[in-house]
């Protein structure tokens, strides 16, 4: 024992020694641009924005068929009733010209005008479903996850539209990015929208923001046939 | 809707690449409906509010189609559709989708298959299958990304296997038959729908089989062969070493046993075998005394004159105070070892001896009876001579009662502490008679130097005055032998010598009557081969010396006759 105490003295002096006040605190690897290390892509950043809305759409269709199976058998494959979402308000490109024509600045601004909509309503809908006895307990955990991927969504496609200003692509015309305001989920008759309708209504978003973030990076990231 | 089967209907509306869709309608059994015109398709869409409108073109090529193009189809929108008469202002069916909901893709195209590899032995073979997505369908912008399935079967069989979706455009089929026709389609649907498209055209595999050379048989039989004859030979040598297998698997558990007992005896044995086999165990026998409390050893002892102040036990038994004129019996315990019982005893110093004669009265640490020294033990044909002090009677009036007693004391009682209460032996009936009567009677008797009781002989020799009644109430009894030899003690003894060679003797002790022997004191005479105590009958025959072998107890040379101490008892060998 004797022959400790030697080294654990030193090691106290030693720690005592120490700057204590000296803070740890995560230094950025890249400080001089893209010649000292490997700076993510915007394609790249683009690729991993897309892969996540493609599983967030798909987590929403998976939710809506099992809620049209169990819930709704009565209504055909086409025939469906028209839901008014809370997101018509926004204006979306309808289709594939449409939405190639739009500005990116707006296009973008569309998508984050999409994906702030749904912040709320999603929580509201995994509450529900969570507190609804009808539903088990695997189709709450797929709401919860489902809402979790848009607020991801949502901070990647702003990181992405940072870095777009940075690289100059997008314009100084960008109004809607910090425009974009969380909505309530009214239909119109005021009242609170079904879990049914919620799911519908998301399912169409989620396959919006996809498609107009594939054509956004099809703009932006020019590639072949694209 | 589809569900009026019997008049105008839509049959269904579909888009290929999610930017057109058309529409298809029936007229039903309504036969006068059929001409071009008079069924009309208007649709509406809701998102809008706007009017109802009318298809925005009929096909031409197709009958009852209505076709939407790129402009008239907005995505994410529902769409209701009406099928109207409009002469007759009817409208007949109404169905409202959207667009992304109504998608089939076009099936893939381009579907190919090359050989992965055959198997060693000719009979199975891998392929890998590749096709390229629908032209219509703009993957590469990803407005569309679809997902693949491949179905395959036996030519002209009725059930197509199908695997799993697959999102890239290639996929390995596995464990095919050569010698087989087989046929693979693809399909492929959006992901995240549900709808999907067409079958494309099948395209045939073939491998021919490639007969081998080496045939399969032998190989199969050899490695039968070969298991059987390992199997067989386990088999006999598991059972031509049954025994020695068994030992080494199954190891004997060791029965129960005790050293030096037959486990059958303890079966079947009876008790008193049991007990006589139980207590021979050396592990019994040393406890069993020294635990016992009430086993005292009470030694007389031939002591040196200066020992005589020391108060012996015996006082603190009686609770007498010590005093140098009591003529206390000194009693000295000494350990009872081994000692030859043929000794040659000190000869008593002639002036102790007459110092002990009556009327000597100086010497009042005498004591009636005299304990020589230790070291000497009084040989049977030697005498030791002791006085009786008959002054210390006399002359000391305060002498107590218990003097007069006989040399034996029964234990009468014990007190609660654990002492000793002595019942005093033969009192006659005054103790001035008594007196007398010791004044004449003086028993010469020779001390047993150690570790003995006195003998009967003595003691009926020391009382030979008193009138032995037999009883037990008197506490003890004596035994009327004659003579000394008599005595089977060896080495302790106290020998009363009839001979008149101490001149004290009384004349006229009365003959003792002979009385039988009762219980009481009983001399153990031997102990036999079950270690039972064999007690001295009426008619003792002598054994006089240790030299005299007696047959059951062949080497004690150092045991007392009288007395078997407990560790003497343990070297006592049945």
């Amino acid at each position: 024992m004797s022959s400790f105490l030697p080294a654990v003295a030193v090691l106290l002096v030693a720690l005592l020694c120490l700057d204590l006040h000296s803070r740890v605190a995560s230094a950025p690897i890249c400080t001089h641009g893209p010649s000292g290390c490997h700076v993510l892509s915007l394609a790249d950043l683009f690729d991993r924005v897309i892969q996540h809305s493609a599983r967030m759409h798909s987590l929403s269709n998976d939710l809506h068929s099992e809620f049209e199976q169990y819930f709704l058998p009565s209504k055909n494959h086409i025939g469906k009733i028209y839901h008014k979402c809370h997101t018509s308000s926004i204006l979306t490109p309808n289709g594939k010209e449409n939405a190639q024509k739009l500005a990116r600045e707006e296009l973008t601004e569309v998508i984050l005008k999409l994906l702030m909509a749904w912040r709320d309503p999603l929580f509201q809908l995994h509450q529900s479903m969570a507190h609804q006895q009808d539903f088990n307990s695997f189709s709450s955990n797929k709401a919860l996850e489902m809402g979790d991927m848009a607020h991801e969504l949502r901070k990647g496609v702003e990181k992405v539209a940072e870095r777009m200003r940075v690289l100059g692509m997008l314009g100084n015309s960008v109004t809607g990015l910090s425009a974009a305001e969380a909505m309530l989920p009214i239909s119109d008759s005021g009242e609170a929208m079904s879990n049914y309708e919620l799911l519908y209504c998301f399912r169409r978003d989620s396959n919006k923001v996809q498609n107009y973030l594939k054509i956004l990076k099809c703009r932006i990231v020019p590639e072949h046939d694209c | 809707s589809f569900y009026s089967p019997r008049g105008p209907h839509f049959t269904g509306c579909r888009s290929r690449e999610q930017e057109t869709f058309r529409c298809w309608w029936s007229a039903g059994i309504f036969q006068n409906l059929t001409e071009p015109g008079t069924l009309r398709v208007f649709y509406q869409t809701k998102n809008a509010l706007s009017e109802w409108q009318e298809c925005p073109d009929y096909t031409h090529t197709v009958k009852n189609e209505c076709y939407f193009n790129k402009t008239f189809t907005h995505i994410w929108t529902s769409y209701c559709i009406q099928l109207r008469s409009v002469r007759e202002n009817i409208t007949y069916d109404e169905t409202c989708f959207t667009v992304e909901n109504i998608v089939h893709p076009d099936p893939p195209i381009g579907l190919n298959w090359t050989l992965l590899n055959v198997s060693h032995s000719g009979l199975h073979f891998d392929i890998l299958v590749r096709w390229a997505p629908p032209p219509s369908a703009d993957v590469q912008m990803g407005w569309m990304s679809l997902m693949y399935q491949v179905q395959y079967r036996v030519r002209n069989a009725s059930h197509w296997e199908m695997l799993d979706l697959e999102s890239g455009t290639q996929q390995s089929i596995y464990g095919l038959h050569t010698d087989k026709e087989y046929e693979v389609r693809v399909r492929c649907k959006m992901s995240a729908f549900n709808n999907f498209g067409e079958f494309s055209d099948s395209i045939l595999v073939h491998v021919a089989q490639i007969p081998s050379k080496e045939s399969t048989f032998p190989t199969t039989l050899v490695l039968i062969f070969g298991v059987i004859g390992l199997v067989i030979l386990l088999v006999l040598l598991i059972f031509s070493q049954q025994q020695r297998l068994m030992v080494i698997f199954l190891p004997p558990i060791p029965a129960p046993k005790i050293k030096g007992i037959d486990p059958e005896l303890l079966k079947n044995g009876k008790l008193d075998q049991l007990n006589s086999l139980l207590s021979s165990q050396d592990m019994y026998k040393p406890d069993f005394y020294h635990e016992d409390p009430w086993v005292e050893f009470i030694q007389l002892d031939l002591d040196d004159p200066a020992e005589k102040n020391e108060s012996s036990d015996t006082q603190h038994l009686l609770g007498l105070s010590r005093s140098g004129s009591s003529h206390v019996l000194h009693f000295k315990s000494d350990d009872d070892s081994g000692r030859a019982s043929c000794y040659d005893p000190e000869i008593p110093n002639p002036e102790d001896l007459a110092a002990l004669l009556p009327g000597h009265s100086g010497r009042g640490d005498n004591h009636p009876l005299v304990s020589r020294s230790s070291s000497s033990i009084p040989d049977l044909g030697v005498q030791q001579t002791s006085e009786v002090e008959e002054t210390p009677i006399q002359t000391q009036p305060a002498v107590p009662s218990w003097v007069n007693m006989d040399f034996y004391a029964q234990v009468s009682d014990f007190t609660p502490a654990g002492g000793v209460v002595l019942s005093p032996g033969q009192l006659n009936s005054s103790p001035e008679k008594k007196k007398e009567e010791e004044n004449e009677k003086k028993i010469p008797f020779q001390l047993v130097s150690d570790g003995a009781y006195t003998s009967e002989n003595t003691a009926r020799q020391l009382s030979a005055d008193v009138p032995p009644s037999p009883g037990p109430e008197q506490g003890y009894q004596t035994f009327p032998t004659q003579a000394v030899e008599g005595n089977l003690w060896n080495g302790e003894y106290l020998v009363s010598t009839s001979d008149s060679q101490i001149p004290y003797l009384l004349p006229e002790a009365p003959p003792v009557p002979i009385l039988p022997p009762v219980s009481g004191y009983t001399v153990v005479q031997e102990v036999d081969a079950q270690h039972s105590l064999l007690l001295n009958p009426p008619s003792s025959q002598p054994a006089i010396c240790p030299h005299s072998p007696n047959k059951h107890l062949p080497a004690m040379p150092t045991m007392p006759m009288g007395y078997l101490t407990p560790d003497l008892l343990g070297n006592l060998t049945p």
